[in-house]
């Protein structure tokens, strides 16, 4: 491997990959990697690995998928590195890596059997009646989430949780504005639609 | 209800405050006067707080260290990225703070640069490219005006090619190409 190999970086706030983490702009950095110093890839990998593998968790509800979907999605970016021209920001274009990786996913268990839903929902056995309530619609409204089609999820996940423009979000899924607006529209009423039952009684 | 039919598709907008400040007034007016409306608004907005507020999977703990460190094992044994050689010398060269506002200067200095590598190393003897076609160009026209033609070929990106530049033939006629 020319130019370094990689190790494994010191921790804490006074190390100096940290400053570096807080201090160098993306492109800084995927220049660094492109001229051979190819260690400071991680640097990209510890700024977005949490933002990548909640976009992923997200998406496919499952914490070994949204795992295996993160690491690729890192590999692939290293691997086409040199294609980044910065039209976009670089985590604009590793999310649509990484969405990609995640449509193909669930294309693909939506062809076997439905899998366990991950989610952190209370045990309301023991709890009161409110509670009871909030957990029944937490679970409603996360499987309302995994009946949408793929592209208004992502489109879903894209906005509601890593915060993004239309205009980005169209840029994410290779689509027109209007047709992500549209996408994004559509879920939110159907979402609204699912929680109406829940509405008078929470 | 025919300014419900209006406004009843922009109320998604309205909640997350990316209607235009005019249109919002006009909105918001409405709302006040239309229970369905400010119905529909309420609903919106529960639905997007039920949604940010949707309880996340606990994760494992060394779930962020495992990611890194499979990310590190796998890339190790990828070849390194790097841009073209011609790309990396555009850069530095764009780099230079007195070039920088001169990018037709830019380029002819990469040219240039490439021209003279090739013209040093010329002594060596060529190796004809069984898959090169060198199409005929005026013998009064330098190299340098045959510019968008040459990158059709993609001959920057070939730095043996550029060596053999100086003594190419055109085919059909067996002349060198003129060098300005």
């Amino acid at each position: 491997m020319r130019g370094g190999r990689f190790r494994p970086p010191e921790r804490g706030p006074s190390c100096p990959l940290f400053e570096r983490i807080v201090s160098q702009p993306d492109f800084e950095v995927i220049r660094q990697v492109l001229d051979g110093e190819t260690a400071a890839f991680e640097l990209l990998v510890l700024q977005y690995q949490q933002t990548i593998f909640r976009l992923a968790q997200r998406m496919t509800r499952n914490t070994e998928d949204a795992k295996d979907i993160t690491q690729e999605a890192f590999v692939q970016a290293y691997r086409s590195l040199r294609s980044f021209q910065g039209q976009s920001s670089f985590s604009t274009w590793l999310y649509r890596i990484a969405v990609n990786l995640c449509l193909n996913r669930l294309k693909a268990s939506r062809r076997e059997d439905p899998v366990e839903v991950d989610g952190n929902f209370p045990d309301a056995r023991e709890d009161s009646l409110a509670t009871l309530l909030t957990s029944e619609r937490d679970r409603a409204l996360a499987a309302a989430i995994e009946e949408l089609p793929p592209q208004q999820r992502a489109t879903l996940t894209l906005r509601v949780y890593q915060g993004l423009s239309h205009r980005e979000i169209a840029h994410v899924l290779d689509c027109a504005e209007g047709t992500a607006k549209a996408n994004y529209f559509h879920a939110i009423r159907t979402l609204q639609r699912k929680l109406e039952a829940f509405r008078d009684t929470g | 209800m025919r300014n419900c039919d209006r406004i009843r598709d922009r109320l998604l907008d309205l909640v997350e405050g990316e209607m235009p400040a005019r249109q919002s007034r006009e909105a918001e007016e409405h709302i006040a006067r239309c229970p369905e409306c400010a119905r529909e608004v309420r609903e919106l907005r529960d639905t997007l707080v039920r949604l940010r507020t949707l309880p996340e999977p606990a994760l494992p703990d060394c779930l962020f260290d495992d990611i890194t460190a499979t990310v590190r094992r796998r890339i190790a044994h990828e070849t390194p990225p790097r841009l073209p050689f011609y790309q990396r010398v555009a850069a530095w060269l764009r780099d230079l703070p007195g070039l920088r506002p001169v990018p037709a200067l830019s380029a002819a200095a990469v040219l240039g640069l490439l021209l003279a590598i090739g013209l040093v190393r010329t002594p060596r003897t060529p190796q004809p490219s069984p898959t090169l076609e060198v199409i005929a160009v005026g013998e009064s026209l330098p190299i340098a005006q045959n510019l968008d033609i040459l990158e059709q070929f993609d001959l920057l990106e070939d730095l043996d090619l550029l060596e053999q530049l100086p003594v190419l033939r055109v085919p059909g006629n067996g002349r060198s190409l003129k060098m300005g």
